[in-house]
């Protein structure tokens, strides 16, 4: 008998320092937000993202993104379109690759399963493919039907926030994954995961069932690290702190008035060296707050 | 008491009762986000004639017909939903049973609609790379709109930029160049838009061409106010009723039980 098992627990310099510039990087929901404001305060270029909401817009205005595979940006953050992605996309700054939901989930099941692409029906007869040429319309070889074929989509990393992990990155999520989470996991090369509590590998072993991913790739430990979205079981979101956002990004998206926006990312994500210390800034009193019971 | 009740409803609540009415006992109902009069009109259609519907919000499904109130705005993006959820199709298997969409309705807001009721959400402009506007992209409208058993296109403006007679891109396709077979003819297995409903009218779709047809107006609307804020002609029946006013018990029901704050009357 020798060696013992190696531990998939890291720190928080060590999670981020698996992203580098270029690559493709896939964001969950509920929204891994303290990597995402890493992402920005070490000034990663180029990337490829599959994200929505603030995480996408964040990144977008932090001038870190190339391309976005986006299926929605708008409403859940409380405006029509993010207003980052609209102008970048209006002025094309940034690529878009047009696609909806299950479009995305196709691509991310080809690569899960190893195949050059999925069928898929949603989407015939719209103008995807011709906005997106990645997207094909074939003629199926069974029933003769017409189809997309999705190509494979193949994230170099997917990062996701949970409940809980043991060290071993056997990872439970609390009132389920987010709806693409385990999607993007199946996919991604490498998948992080960020997440409120590091269980025992008892605690994991008396409810294997509840495991949503086992053997994640890296595992940190970052509670309250979905701020200021929500994460299931721990806390509601921060609408207050979501609309200070908004109104900083849309005055710099519509006006030219980057000020308050690059106001906000210096406060919020460049200037924390940890997300201990974004933690502090936002405040226990604010924190505690949000506690969902 | 009940004449002034109904006499001071708001365009929003009268389309959340129009709705609501449309819907039937048994059905899947699904709303996305940034849709508040569908997500009222779900809510109220299960209180008052609905106790086997169920309510899927972004993938949590739920039968809370018992509850005293259903709350606005949004417990489908309030986490807070696993609560009265009984299970979510979110593990993974969110579009893995689309055969069984038929029993589902569903609603889509667009930027832009044509005479055959096919919506964009993805921009406005030629250019696919310089868009003049762009939008938030189709969510998962494509593939809800190509397998449910039927949807309803509800729009917050009425103007000739939305009603045009070609949109720019289509992101949902709703009776694609026309006629009662278009979508069997392009493989589309759902059911296709119902009706298209709008704060001046409520449209539906001629039965041979599967163009758009106005079926009522509401109060203090005139026919010729939707002529001039639609960009294409409509078919114009011989007569157009008015939109059928909520019953005092509705609105009683739509303002103590579901829209508490009153999102739909401030609208």
């Amino acid at each position: 008998m020798s060696g013992a098992r190696s531990e998939r627990l890291v720190d928080e310099d060590a999670a981020v320092a698996l992203l580098e510039s270029g690559m493709t990087i896939a964001i969950g929901e509920p929204t891994p937000m303290a990597l995402v404001r890493q992402i920005v305060r070490r000034e990663l270029r180029d990337l490829v993202v599959i994200a929505s909401g603030l995480a996408l817009d964040m990144l977008i205005a932090a001038g870190c993104v190339r391309k976005t595979l986006s299926y929605y940006a708008g409403g859940g953050f409380g405006v029509p379109v993010a207003p980052s992605f609209r102008r970048a996309a209006e002025r094309g700054d940034i690529e878009v690759w047009e696609c909806d939901e299950g479009i995305l989930t196709s691509g991310l099941e080809a690569a899960g399963k190893d195949l050059p692409f999925l069928p898929w029906r949603g989407g015939v007869g719209t103008s995807l493919p011709a906005v997106n040429p990645d997207l094909k319309l074939i003629t199926d070889p069974v029933r003769g039907e017409t189809l997309l074929a999705v190509p494979a989509i193949r994230p170099d990393v997917a990062i996701l926030h949970a409940a809980q992990s043991d060290a071993f990155g056997n990872v439970q999520h609390h009132g389920g994954p987010g709806w693409i989470d385990l999607f993007l996991q199946r996919a991604a090369t490498r998948c992080i995961v960020q997440v409120e509590r590091i269980v025992s590998n008892e605690a994991i072993r008396a409810n294997p069932w509840a495991t949503t991913i086992g053997r994640a790739d890296a595992v940190v430990r970052l509670p309250w690290g979905a701020h200021p979205w929500y994460s299931r079981g721990w806390h509601v979101q921060d609408s207050p702190f979501l609309a200070d956002y908004v109104a900083a990004a849309t005055a710099a998206a519509e006006r030219d008035e980057r000020e308050a926006l690059e106001r906000w990312l210096d406060h919020w994500c460049r200037e924390p060296a940890t997300h201990t210390d974004y933690l502090e800034r936002v405040g226990l009193r604010r924190l505690l707050a949000l506690h969902e019971y | 008491m009940e004449a002034d009740m109904t006499a001071d409803c708001s365009i929003a609540e009268l389309l959340a009762c129009f709705i609501a009415r449309d819907l039937n006992d048994g059905e899947e109902l699904q709303v996305g986000i940034a849709l508040p009069i569908p997500e009222a009109a779900v809510r109220l259609a299960h209180l008052t004639h609905g106790p086997n519907m169920e309510l899927i919000f972004l993938g949590a499904r739920m039968n809370v017909h018992h509850l005293d109130h259903l709350p606005m705005p949004a417990f489908g993006w309030d986490n807070r939903v696993v609560r009265w959820t009984e299970s979510f199709s979110d593990r993974g298997h969110r579009f893995d049973q689309v055969k069984d969409w038929h029993r589902r309705v569903f609603f889509v807001g667009g930027i832009q609609v044509d005479p055959h009721g096919n919506t964009n959400l993805i921009g406005v402009g030629e250019d696919y790379r310089r868009l003049r506007f762009r939008g938030p992209g189709s969510v998962g409208t494509p593939t809800l709109t190509t397998h449910v058993g039927r949807y309803y296109i509800v729009l917050n403006s009425h103007t000739p930029r939305v009603f045009v007679p070609r949109c720019d891109f289509i992101s949902t396709v709703g009776w694609g160049e026309g006629g009662a077979d278009a979508r069997r003819q392009l493989g589309l297995p759902g059911g296709g838009p119902k009706y298209c409903i709008t704060p001046l009218c409520i449209m539906d779709f001629t039965e041979d061409d599967k163009r758009l047809r106005l079926k009522s107006l509401h109060p203090g609307v005139t026919l010729d106010a939707v002529r001039a804020r639609t960009g294409f002609d409509l078919v114009i029946p011989d007569h157009v009723p008015e939109t059928a006013a909520p019953s005092a018990e509705e609105l009683r029901m739509l303002r103590s039980r579901v829209d508490v704050t009153g999102a739909l009357r401030r609208m």
